[in-house]
C-alpha cells in the first residue's frame, strides 16, 4: 500500500470515530427488546388504515393542498428563475464569443451582475426548503401559503441555476452567426439560445415540479400545511392508522405526478420533433376535439387548474392583501436583524455542528453499506436468468430468483419514498429523541435512494465485457467483481459523494423533529422567538453547504 | 465430436417479428480441427459463435457438446463447459478500465476459487501472475502490462483478448473475425498466430475470417454461412470462385443485421 493510500485509510478511520461519537450511534439501542416492542406496535397498529369518511375527507383537502401548494410554488419559482437563470449565465455576459469584442465598461457590470446572480441562486439553493419553510411559518403563520413561498425561493435557487447551466451549453455556433448579423444580445438570445434550450428547460422544470411535490408534503412538518402536517399530528396522536393512510395517499401523489410529468414530456418532445418524423400524437383525453378547440379547451383547462391552485394554497387577493402578508414579512426581516454574533451563542453551535456533520458522514456510511447489500439482488443483470441462455434451469430456481430481485426492488422503493423526516419520527419511537434516530432515519433514506442508482449503474454498463467473461466460465461474483464493478466504480464514488452533499443538507434539518444537530438549535429559537439567532444560523448552512460542495467537488475529481 | 450440431435454428424477436439468424444448421466438429468460417455480415457468425460458447440457445435443434446436449445442462455444466470453450470477440470485449495484467488473470476465473476470486482483486497467486505474463509475451504485450485496456491501440486490444484466451488454456478457441478492424499485415501475425497456437496445442479453433485467402492459407477446412444457413463445408483445397461467387453474391434483400449489436440493445430494453 502507498504512504497516501495508508494515509487516507487513517484519515477514513479517524472519521468514521469521530462520527460515531458526535452521532451518538448506540447499536445496543436497537437490541433491547422495549425497540422490539414499540416497532412491533407500530407495525400492528398501522393495520388497518384508517378509512372512515370524516378522515377521508380531511385526507383529500390535505392532498388537495399538497398539490395545490407544489404547482403554485414551480409556477413562482418559474417567474423568479427565469430572469436570475439568464443573468447567472455566463456565455451572455462574462465570457465566450458574445462579450469577446465588448467595451470594458459594459463588460464589468455585466460580470458584476452576473456574479451577483449566481450567487443569490447559490444562497437560495444552500438553505434547505424545510427551513425556508420554517422562516416564512414564522413570519406569516400556519397554512399553505409559507409553504408555497418556501417552495418559491427554494426551488428558485435550483431551477435559476438549471436554467443557467443549460443556456451556457447551448451549441455556439449558430449564436456566434447571429451575432455576425449585427443582432442585439437580447435578439441573439430570443432567437439562438431560447429555441435551443427549451426542450431541456421544459423538461427540468417538470422534474423540479416532481421534487415539489415531494417537498410540499414535508413542509407540513413545520406547519405548511398539506400532507405533511396531518402526518405529523396523527404521529402526535399516535393514530398510526391515519398514518399509513397518509403515507399512502403521499405515494399515490407521486405516482400520478410521475405519471403526468412523463405525459407532458412526451409531448414536448414529440413537440420539438422535426417535421419529418411526424407521429401520431400521444392519446390524449381531448382527442374527441380537434385543431383549436382543442388547444383552447387545453390552455383553459391549464389556466383554471394555476387559479385554483393559487386559491387553495393560500394565494388569495384577501390573504395578500388585507391580511398584509408583504408587511408582515417586511417586519420579520426587521426581527432577523441585527444579526447575532455574540461569542456565548456562536460558542453554543460547536456541538450541534459536529453533530450536523457527523449525522451526514454516519447516515451516508450506514445507506451505503445497506445500499450495496439490496443493491446485488435488484440488480437484473446478475440475478435474472437470461430467457435465452441455454441449459435447464429449474422452475424453482427461476421463481427464487424472480422473488428475491422483486422484494429487493421493493424495500429499495419503500425505503426511498418514505420522506427522511417520516422516518425520524419512527426512529425516534425505537431509540429516542437525539442523534442517532436521526443518523438511523438518514441511513434508511439513504439505503433506498443508492440501492435503487447502484443497481441502475450496474445494469447500465456496457454488456460486452461482461458477456465475455460468462462466456468463458465466470460465476455471478466473479462476473460482478471483475466486469461490473470495475466499469461501475467512478460512476458509484461519485453518486456516493453526491449523496453525501445532499445528506449534509439534510441533516441540517432532521432536528426540527427531533432528530440532533442544527436543526435542533433552529427549531428551539423559532420556538423562543430569537430570529437575530435564526439569521446566524442560516449563515451557518450557508457556509457549510459552500464547504462540503468545495469537498465534494475535490473527492469526486480524485475517485473519478 | 467436440460439436455437433443438428439441424440447429435461432431466431431473435425484433418488434414482434420474428428474425431468423440461424436456419436449420448441421455441423460437425472433431477436436484438433481448424475450420475458417466465411460470410457476409449478417449471415449469422456471430450468433453461430455465441451457440457454441454457451451464451445462447438454440430456438430449434440441438447442440452437443462434447457429447452431451447443452440443453439438459445446468448453471454449473453450462459453466463447467463455457470454462472449456474461449471466445475472442469482434469487439474484443475487455473491461476497459481494468489493466492488461487484469483483464489477462481474467480467463482463470472459471477454475478459481471463491477465496482466490477475492483474493484475487488485490493480488493474485504467483502462479497465476506468471501464467498471464507469459501469456502476454506470447502475444508480444508484456511491456504493455500495466497500461489500461482503453489506452490500447485496436491491435493491442486484440492481442490482449488473445492472452486471456490463453490464459484461459481452452480446448476450443472461437474467434469471431477478431482480424476485422486490423491492417492487413497485422490480420496475418493475428491469423497464423492463433492457427499455430491451436496447432500447438491440439485445440480446436473455429475462426471467423473476413478474407478468403487467409481462410484457405492457415485453415484445413473452410465453412461458408449465408443467410443463416450452410452455404458449402469443404477442404481447403476445393474452395473455388464459383463456391464464393455464390456465398458473397448479392440478393435484392439485403442480409439482416440481426446477431451482435442489435441484439444487444434489445436484451437491454427487454429487461
Amino acid at each position: 500500500m502507498t504512504p497516501r493510500g495508508i494515509l487516507s485509510l487513517l484519515a477514513a478511520i479517524a472519521l468514521l470515530g469521530f462520527s460515531w461519537r458526535f452521532a451518538d450511534v448506540r447499536p445496543e439501542l436497537l437490541l433491547r427488546p422495549a425497540t422490539a416492542t414499540a416497532i412491533w406496535n407500530l407495525v400492528r397498529q398501522l393495520f388497518p388504515p384508517d378509512l372512515s369518511p370524516e378522515f377521508l375527507r380531511i385526507v383529500l383537502r390535505a392532498a388537495a393542498q399538497t398539490m395545490a401548494t407544489a404547482v403554485a410554488g414551480t409556477l413562482l419559482s418559474l417567474i423568479v428563475a427565469l430572469p436570475l437563470g439568464v443573468l447567472a449565465t455566463g456565455t451572455l455576459w462574462n465570457r465566450g464569443v458574445l462579450v469577446a469584442a465588448d467595451d470594458r465598461f459594459a463588460y464589468r457590470i455585466g460580470w458584476m451582475a452576473s456574479r451577483l446572480a449566481r450567487t443569490i441562486l447559490g444562497f437560495l439553493r444552500a438553505v434547505p426548503d424545510l427551513v425556508w419553510a420554517l422562516l416564512f411559518v414564522a413570519a406569516v403563520g400556519l397554512g399553505s401559503l409559507p409553504g408555497t413561498l418556501a417552495l418559491a425561493v427554494a426551488y428558485s435557487g435550483v431551477l435559476g441555476r438549471v436554467y443557467a447551466d443549460v443556456f451556457e451549453h447551448v451549441d455556439p455556433q449558430p449564436l456566434e452567426a447571429l451575432q455576425s448579423t449585427g443582432a442585439t444580445r437580447m435578439q441573439i438570445f430570443l432567437r439562438g439560445v431560447w429555441p435551443q434550450a427549451l426542450p431541456h428547460l421544459t423538461a427540468y422544470t417538470l422534474y423540479s415540479f416532481e421534487c415539489c411535490v415531494r417537498a410540499a408534503a414535508v413542509l407540513g412538518f413545520v406547519g405548511a400545511g398539506g400532507i405533511g402536517y396531518e402526518i405529523s399530528v396523527s404521529m402526535r396522536l399516535f393514530e398510526y392508522g391515519q398514518v399509513l393512510t397518509l403515507l399512502l395517499v403521499f405515494i399515490v401523489l407521486l405516482i400520478l405526478t410521475d405519471v403526468a410529468s412523463r405525459y407532458l414530456r412526451a409531448r414536448s418532445v414529440s413537440r420539438a420533433m422535426s417535421a419529418s418524423e411526424i407521429r401520431p400524437e400521444p392519446k390524449s383525453p381531448l382527442r374527441i376535439l380537434t385543431g383549436k378547440s382543442r388547444r383552447l379547451v387545453a390552455w383553459m383547462a391549464a389556466f383554471s387548474l394555476m387559479v385554483a391552485s393559487f386559491a387553495l394554497a393560500g394565494f388569495t387577493p384577501e390573504a395578500l392583501i388585507q391580511a398584509g402578508v408583504a408587511s408582515r414579512l417586511t417586519d420579520f426581516v426587521r426581527r432577523m436583524l441585527p444579526i447575532d454574533v455574540s461569542w456565548a451563542f456562536i460558542g453554543s453551535l460547536g456541538i450541534p455542528l459536529l453533530q450536523t456533520i457527523a449525522i451526514s458522514l454516519m447516515g451516508t456510511v450506514i445507506g451505503m453499506a445497506f445500499a450495496v447489500i439490496l443493491a446485488v439482488p435488484a440488480t437484473s443483470t446478475l440475478i435474472l436468468v437470461r430467457g435465452d441462455s441455454p441449459g435447464g434451469h429449474r422452475i424453482v430456481d427461476r421463481v427464487l430468483r424472480w422473488l428475491l430481485f422483486w422484494i429487493a426492488r421493493l424495500v429499495l422503493n419503500i425505503l426511498r419514498s418514505i420522506p427522511e423526516l417520516v422516518w425520524v419520527l419512527i426512529c425516534i419511537l425505537a431509540v429516542g429523541i437525539g442523534p442517532f434516530a436521526g443518523t438511523i432515519a438518514l441511513g434508511l433514506h439513504t439505503t433506498g435512494v443508492l440501492g435503487k442508482l447502484y443497481a441502475e449503474t450496474m445494469e447500465e454498463v456496457p454488456i460486452r465485457p461482461v458477456e465475455a467473461l460468462r462466456s468463458l466460465g465466470a460465476n455471478p461474483l466473479q462476473v460482478l467483481l471483475w466486469a461490473i464493478w470495475p466499469q461501475a466504480r467512478p460512476l458509484l464514488s461519485s453518486y456516493t459523494v453526491l449523496r453525501w452533499e445532499t445528506n449534509l443538507r439534510a441533516s441540517t434539518i432532521l432536528g426540527l423533529v427531533g432528530g440532533g444537530g442544527l436543526g435542533q438549535v433552529i427549531y428551539n429559537n423559532v420556538q423562543l422567538g430569537f430570529y437575530s439567532r435564526l439569521t446566524t444560523l442560516i449563515l451557518l448552512i450557508y457556509a457549510l453547504v459552500l464547504a462540503s460542495d468545495w469537498m465534494g467537488e475535490r473527492l469526486r475529481l480524485s475517485v473519478a | 465430436m467436440i460439436y455437433s450440431l443438428n439441424s440447429v435454428s435461432k431466431f431473435f424477436v425484433q418488434r414482434r417479428e420474428k428474425v431468423q439468424a440461424l436456419d436449420g444448421v448441421t455441423l460437425q466438429v472433431r477436436p484438433g480441427e481448424q475450420i475458417a468460417l466465411l460470410g457476409q455480415s449478417g449471415a449469422g457468425k456471430s450468433t453461430l459463435f455465441r451457440l457454441l460458447n454457451g451464451t445462447l440457445r438454440p430456438t430449434a435443434g440441438a447442440l452437443f457438446f462434447d457429447g452431451r446436449d447443452t440443453a439438459s445442462l445446468t448453471g454449473s455444466g453450462i459453466r463447467a463447459m463455457r470454462r472449456r470453450v474461449g471466445t475472442i470477440y469482434q469487439q474484443h470485449n475487455l473491461v476497459p478500465s481494468l489493466t492488461a495484467l487484469e483483464n489477462t488473470l481474467c480467463g482463470a476465473l472459471g477454475r478459481m476459487s471463491l477465496l482466490s476470486t477475492l483474493r484475487g482483486i488485490f493480488r493474485p497467486t504467483k502462479a497465476d501472475s506468471e501464467l498471464a505474463l507469459h501469456a502476454l509475451e506470447l502475444v508480444g504485450l508484456a511491456d504493455k502490462r500495466a497500461a489500461r485496456a482503453d489506452e490500447l491501440s485496436g491491435g493491442q486490444q486484440q492481442r490482449l483478448a488473445a492472452a486471456r484466451v490463453l490464459m484461459q488454456s481452452p480446448d476450443v478457441i472461437l474467434a469471431d473475425e477478431p482480424t476485422a478492424s486490423l491492417d492487413p499485415e497485422l490480420a496475418e501475425t493475428m491469423t497464423s498466430l492463433l492457427a499455430g497456437l491451436a496447432r500447438d496445442g491440439r485445440k480446436t479453433l473455429v475462426m471467423a475470417v473476413h478474407k478468403v485467402d487467409l481462410a484457405t492459407r492457415y485453415f484445413p477446412r473452410v465453412v461458408g454461412l449465408r443467410a443463416g444457413g450452410l452455404s458449402f463445408d469443404v477442404p481447403q483445397s476445393e474452395v473455388q470462385g464459383d463456391l464464393l461467387n455464390r456465398l458473397y453474391a448479392r440478393d435484392g434483400k439485403s442480409p439482416g443485421d440481426h446477431d451482435g449489436d442489435n441484439f444487444q440493445y434489445k436484451f437491454r430494453c427487454a429487461r
